[in-house]
């Protein structure tokens, strides 16, 4: 079953990060990646930019409000998602034990459909869970 | 020794926490010693593997202890001065429910009234750029002395004035209204780029060791742009420091030596810096509030955009040098723009342009610099050999010198 594994975390931690615990946590990246890739469960990964370029888009009656700013002030902000293809949601929980938990948490979620393109060879990928 | 994580926990917290603890005592200096003191109690008694759920709450709450205690023991040593403890504005009981103060719309108030403080109009610019850095950053006082090349005493001594100047000032606690809080915004904006560019500015050499102080703005305009998304000139201001922060690696040769834009190897500059800073700028200016970080971070943009130095748009960097000289009229902008009007419209129409500069500038060596290439491009030999004279006479670093010493040795060698 394709899983998201969605990560969030303090962005104030993350901006204090010294470059060599940057450097830590990118390694455990690293690390998932690799493990991920090696047992071919690996889908994608998205590494989402500070909420700070966040927009939030609104209908309101016919008119379309665009706020600046994420949709939710939370916290702990949404910092980016991998997908991961694992056989049961135990496997998913232990491969997401590889990843950084310094600066948070990680939520993992069943995919119901996902459709994904390889945009430069206009190649299309569809999972649908049903 | 606290282990990594947990300084770095600490250095996240600490904006939050001492603008909680500033508001609820109404002194800086009382909230630093409180925050320490909440500091050691979490290194001695937080677990690496099981932190507090909310370590800005929990410091928030141990650091206002802190400060009480601090408060009834100087209470008792001084009983000859009891209007010391009064807190500095009496609506705030310090006993009150803390769950308050970590509601986010407080925040935001704490922190900018923080930071308002360190960079209050009293304090000259040196001394809001060591306070910024010291208080909100929390830098070491050694951290700062070596960024700014002065010993620890002086930093020391600078800091210990602003604090006394910021006393003696007696400044008002109130809540702004919408607007004091952009004045104050604004305010805290420019002070802001003021750290940038002490960091960025840096000549030859000790570039390196001023890094920091970019990295600290970009973390400061970073926390505000979180705070204020709804203020276009806070994401102007971290789109300018990101995308300048990019040249990083371009800016200095290997043996230290400055690059001009016009020579740096793009492929250096820092694309994904690039990419957020356009994107932020991009999110900015659809709110039609343009201020002047907004326009110099579009200037900004619009260089990073041209893949090589013959590609720059000069039209589009011309127009926005003259909406900045609408928004904020300066003979030194006016002198850059002209700098561009000679890439449109030939050195002859630039120079007439330039003259008309000349009283307000006569003191500035880039005037002279920028005179001196024009009457270059000129044929004008004599006359650019004297206006870089002059540059060089007038320039304040060692770079500015080896600029204009290059320059006057390329006039030599071509005639």
């Amino acid at each position: 079953m394709l899983f998201s594994v969605l990560i969030y975390g303090s962005e104030d931690f993350y901006d204090a990060l010294s470059p060599e615990e940057h450097q830590e946590i990118l390694k455990k990246h690293g690390a998932f990646h690799e493990r991920t890739k090696s047992d071919r469960s690996f889908a994608a990964a998205t590494k989402l930019m500070s909420t700070g370029t966040a927009v939030t888009v609104n209908r309101e009656s016919n008119d379309f409000i665009v706020t600046d700013g994420p949709f939710a002030e939370t916290k702990e902000q949404f910092m980016g998602f991998y997908l991961i293809d694992t056989a049961t949601l135990e496997d998913a929980i232990e491969a997401v034990k590889e990843l950084p938990f310094e600066n948070g948490r990680v939520e993992i979620r069943p995919v119901a459909y996902f459709e994904g393109a390889d945009f430069q060879n206009a190649e299309r990928l569809v999972i649908d869970a049903s | 020794m606290p282990s990594a994580w947990l300084s770095t926990h600490l250095r996240a917290a600490r904006p939050r926490v001492l603008a909680a603890l500033n508001r609820a005592f109404g002194d800086i200096d009382l909230a630093e010693d409180a925050f320490q003191e909440a500091s050691l109690k979490a290194v001695r008694t937080w677990h690496p593997e099981d932190l507090p759920k909310d370590p800005v709450a929990w410091l928030i709450v141990t650091g206002r202890n802190s400060a009480i205690d601090a408060l009834r023991k100087r209470r008792r040593e001084t009983l000859s001065a009891p209007e010391d403890l009064e807190l500095a504005h009496e609506e705030t009981n310090p006993e009150e429910d803390l769950t308050d103060a970590l509601d986010r719309s407080v925040y935001r108030d704490d922190i900018l009234r923080l930071l308002f403080t360190c960079c209050h109009p009293v304090l000259r610019r040196d001394q809001q750029i060591a306070l910024a850095l010291k208080v909100v950053a929390g830098l070491t006082v050694e951290e700062i002395a070596r960024a700014f090349l002065v010993q620890p005493k002086t930093m020391e001594q600078r800091i210990t004035r602003a604090k006394k100047r910021l006393h003696a000032a007696k400044l008002s606690y109130e809540e702004p209204d919408a607007a004091e809080r952009a004045d104050r915004l604004s305010t805290v904006a420019n002070a802001i780029y003021l750290v940038f560019n002490e960091g960025y500015s840096a000549s030859q050499g000790i570039a390196l060791i001023k890094e920091p102080l970019c990295e600290e703005a970009i973390r400061l305009a970073r926390l505000l742009v979180r705070l204020f998304p709804e203020i276009p000139e806070l994401r102007g201001l971290l789109a300018l420091c990101l995308i300048q922060h990019s040249r990083r690696f371009a800016r200095l040769t290997a043996d230290g030596q400055a690059v001009t834009l016009e020579m740096q190897d793009r492929s250096l500059w820092d694309r994904k810096l690039v990419a957020e800073g356009t994107v932020l700028l991009e999110a900015a200016l659809r709110n039609a509030r343009p201020g002047h970080l907004q326009i110099e971070a579009a200037i900004a943009a619009t260089h990073a955009r041209a893949a090589c130095y013959d590609q720059t748009d000069w039209q589009e960097i011309e127009r926005l040098y003259r909406a900045l000289q609408h928004i904020r009229p300066s003979p030194v902008v006016a002198l850059n723009h002209t700098v561009v009007l000679a890439k449109l419209h030939g050195p002859k129409f630039a120079l007439e342009r330039l003259d008309r500069l000349q009283t307000s500038l006569e003191r500035y060596a880039g005037f002279f610099a920028v005179k001196g290439s024009l009457l270059m491009d000129l044929d004008r030999t004599q006359d650019a050999y004297d206006a870089l004279k002059r540059a060089f006479d007038l320039a304040g670093t060692d770079a500015e010198r080896l600029h204009i010493e290059q320059k006057l040795h390329k006039l030599s060698k071509d005639t």
